[in-house]
């Protein structure tokens, strides 16, 4: 029999794989993607049972080392503060993303000739533009056009509510002179390509049971199957093999019934994630790769940058209907983004305004903090803090350090026997200072909007949700694992179109970006087809 | 000869006498509110609660005993220290006793204790007499949702007339 040998296969059927696959799919070429977890049934999720609040922990944990479900892998955290959030199914970490959507800054593509550190992108924002836009139209972004903190950008849809908190907080930037402006979000606020619009569930982060959040599943995959793209699920890979002339072959992956499969591929797409990815590199050596694939340069796996992530609460008098919403999205303000040297830090972060507790998280939160007494007094502390929080979280810029790093543990594996990810991490003097600077200006900006009480929360542990940096793009081989459209420096039919390809990490979520890349690296492979492995 | 309050009945995993000063906990945790508007603990259900969680966690893998006999054992544990310090059943102590005792308890070894608060506030917040008297309405978010205020976006006009605020490259 025939070897079946496919055009291109994508592992990881996430934000990236998603994207460009759909991209790839006019080529007419036959593309299989395989992915480790299943699709996800919305009729399952939190936001469509009473005990919404409860239904959320468990299986709907962010962390999948409390999730445990069948396509999850461990991950060793012991030595990192920060703690991975993934999602492994059709759609991966969408599934579970608040959907809050800005773009980079131009400044977060020359970082290093801005500022003197880190190292510039091999594109810029001007590279990316059109594909951040064919993006927003593809899968549905809200937001509002004129925001004087980044070059003009109209999102096709409009901005997601801001309710009376986000009035609220809007007064108390204006009163500092702050800038703020409705978030850019990857939720459709309007009926768009026969989905319903956002009914301000709430709970965005277990899952959109309305179908309005655009996670990849019911966004770009729909489109890339219809037009021919074969994805293959409870499909785990193992390894990339590769032959004598150091090009992939295609992957070992175990199926749904645990059997070891061979899927040969004359083009291999890696979107498995800032750490998945790595994990499968080092995963997968080779006589010509004995330090993992498309590893010559030793940064496979290296510079693993989080958003460290600062958190700030504040209470107010008057009842907000602040746990009403989508619960990232609402506003964001940027007034300390840019480096600013009369800092004791550079670069910078965003101030993310999200939505309040609902009854039950606002009663335990009372109750563990000793806000909200037991027994009498209980009753009228309740009622001065439900629906009356705001919380804010703040999203610190992460600088590359090659001692942060996604390794291979040497004991804890997955089901299949596979070496779990190990995480080595610390937070740098530069992100102490700049969290430091937050928590203040949260708290300044949460009083001018008329706060009683604020609280902080300095490192926020359970906030692992952008993974990035660990196969960096870059001009120059020894100092970059993929090339400036993605292809591995040592694997010509090898590309990486998720977060791990990123330079820096910029200040703000990384999503729009990682599928602004993901089509802006397919459109490249297509303008090269004739010649991609030159 | 067996004492009728501590025979178990069919359909409750506690005695009568356990039920008894669970009961007197719950309404420590959380009472009726003077104007009556909102329920006490005791009247929503959480024994309920924790058998389902129990019955859950037997499902998932874990041994379903460990939760019941922990909350009975710590119920007894209660019932024996009011008869020692007070001489008398907890659950038929004045309400300052009773009190004084689960203050005590919370300083020195607060695990049981804070963990039935968290399960007591978990059910208690999403029992629909609470959410009604709360002025939600008692139900699951979807597929109705809620209405949000779009918002006043002359707040802007501050941000826009600062204008540009980004660098160039």
């Amino acid at each position: 029999m025939a070897e079946d040998i496919v055009d291109v296969l994508i592992i990881g059927a996430g934000a990236s794989g998603a994207a460009v696959a759909w991209s790839l799919a006019e080529t007419r070429m036959r593309i299989v993607c395989l992915e480790q977890g299943d699709w996800m049934n919305p009729a399952d999720y939190p936001s469509t049972k009473r005990n919404w609040e409860t239904a959320r922990a468990g299986e709907y944990s962010i962390s999948p080392n409390v999730r445990r479900r069948p396509a999850d892998y461990p991950i060793n955290e012991d030595d990192s503060p920060i703690s991975v959030a993934n999602f492994n199914a059709v759609g991966g970490s969408t599934i579970l993303y608040a959907a809050h959507f800005p773009r980079f800054h131009p400044s977060d593509f020359r970082v290093r000739s801005l500022d003197g550190v880190a190292d510039d992108w091999p594109i810029d924002y001007a590279s990316l533009d059109p594909f951040y836009a064919q993006n927003d139209r593809n899968i549905g972004v809200a937001g509002l056009a004129g925001d004087p903190a980044y070059p003009p950008h109209e999102p096709p849809l409009p901005h997601v509510p801001l309710g009376l908190m986000g009035e609220t907080m809007a007064r108390g930037f204006n009163a500092l002179g702050w800038h703020w402006w409705p978030s850019d979000s990857a939720i459709v606020t309007r009926p768009y390509e026969g989905r319903e619009q956002c009914a301000n569930l709430g709970p965005c982060g277990s899952g959109c049971a309305t179908g309005a959040k655009s996670s990849a599943d019911i966004t770009y995959w729909p489109m890339a199957q219809r037009m021919g793209v074969e994805l293959k699920t409870h499909c785990r890979v193992r390894e990339i093999t590769v032959d004598e002339r150091g090009m992939a072959t295609g992957v070992i992956y175990y199926d749904e019934n645990d059997v070891e499969c061979r899927q040969r591929a004359e083009v291999v797409i890696v979107a498995c994630n800032g750490v998945g990815t790595p994990r499968l590199l080092l995963n997968s050596t080779s006589s010509g790769f004995p330090d993992g694939l498309a590893n010559r340069s030793g940064l496979v796996g290296k510079n693993l940058m989080f958003h460290p992530w600062g958190h700030v609460q504040g209470v107010f008098d008057e009842p907000l209907e602040s746990h009403y919403g989508p619960g990232g999205c609402c506003m964001l303000s940027q007034e300390f983004y840019e480096t600013d040297p009369n800092r004791d830090f550079l670069r910078g972060y965003n101030m993310q305004i999200t939505r309040g507790g609902g009854p039950i998280g606002t009663a335990m939160a009372g109750i563990t903090s000793g806000d909200i007494p037991w027994g009498a007094g209980h009753h009228e502390a309740f009622a001065k803090f439900f629906d009356r929080t705001v919380n804010m979280g703040l999203c610190c810029e992460d600088l590359p350090e090659e001692h942060n790093t996604v390794t291979l543990d040497p004991s804890l594996t997955d089901s299949n026997g596979i070496p779990a990810p190990k995480i080595t991490y610390r937070v740098s003097e530069n992100s102490r200072r700049m969290l430091q600077h937050g928590l203040e200006r949260g708290t300044e900006v949460m009083k001018a909007a008329g706060a009683w009480q604020v609280r902080t929360v300095p490192l926020v542990r359970m906030a692992g949700w952008h993974l990035l940096g660990t196969a960096r793009m870059g001009f120059d081989p020894e100092r970059s694992v993929v090339n400036e459209w993605g292809r591995s420096h040592d694997v010509r039919n090898l590309f990486i179109v998720d977060g791990s390809i990123f330079v820096t990490s910029g200040g703000v979520n990384p999503t729009t970006t990682i599928q602004a890349l993901a089509l802006y690296i397919a459109d490249s492979m297509k303008q090269r087809l004739a010649n991609l492995f030159d | 000869m067996t004492d009728p309050d501590d025979i178990i009945g069919t359909d409750s995993p506690v005695s009568a006498v356990q039920r008894a000063t669970l009961d007197a906990v719950l309404n420590i945790i959380v009472p009726a509110s003077e104007d009556g508007r909102l329920p006490s603990a005791v009247e929503v259900g959480v024994l309920d609660h924790i058998r389902d969680a129990a019955a859950g966690d037997a499902v998932a893998g874990a041994p379903a005993h460990d939760l019941i006999d922990t909350l009975r054992e710590e119920l007894d544990r209660l019932d024996d220290q009011a008869r020692t310090q007070f001489g008398g059943a907890f659950a038929e102590l004045a309400a300052d006793d009773q009190e004084t005792l689960v203050d005590n308890i919370r300083s020195n070894d607060p695990r049981f204790m804070s963990g039935l608060a968290m399960v007591t506030v978990t059910c208690y917040y999403q029992h629909d007499r609470v959410l009604e008297a709360l002025g939600m309405e008692a139900r699951a978010p979807y597929p109705q949702g809620y209405e949000v205020l779009s918002g006043d976006l002359s707040l802007l006009d501050p941000v826009i007339q600062r204008g540009k605020r980004y660098r160039d490259t």
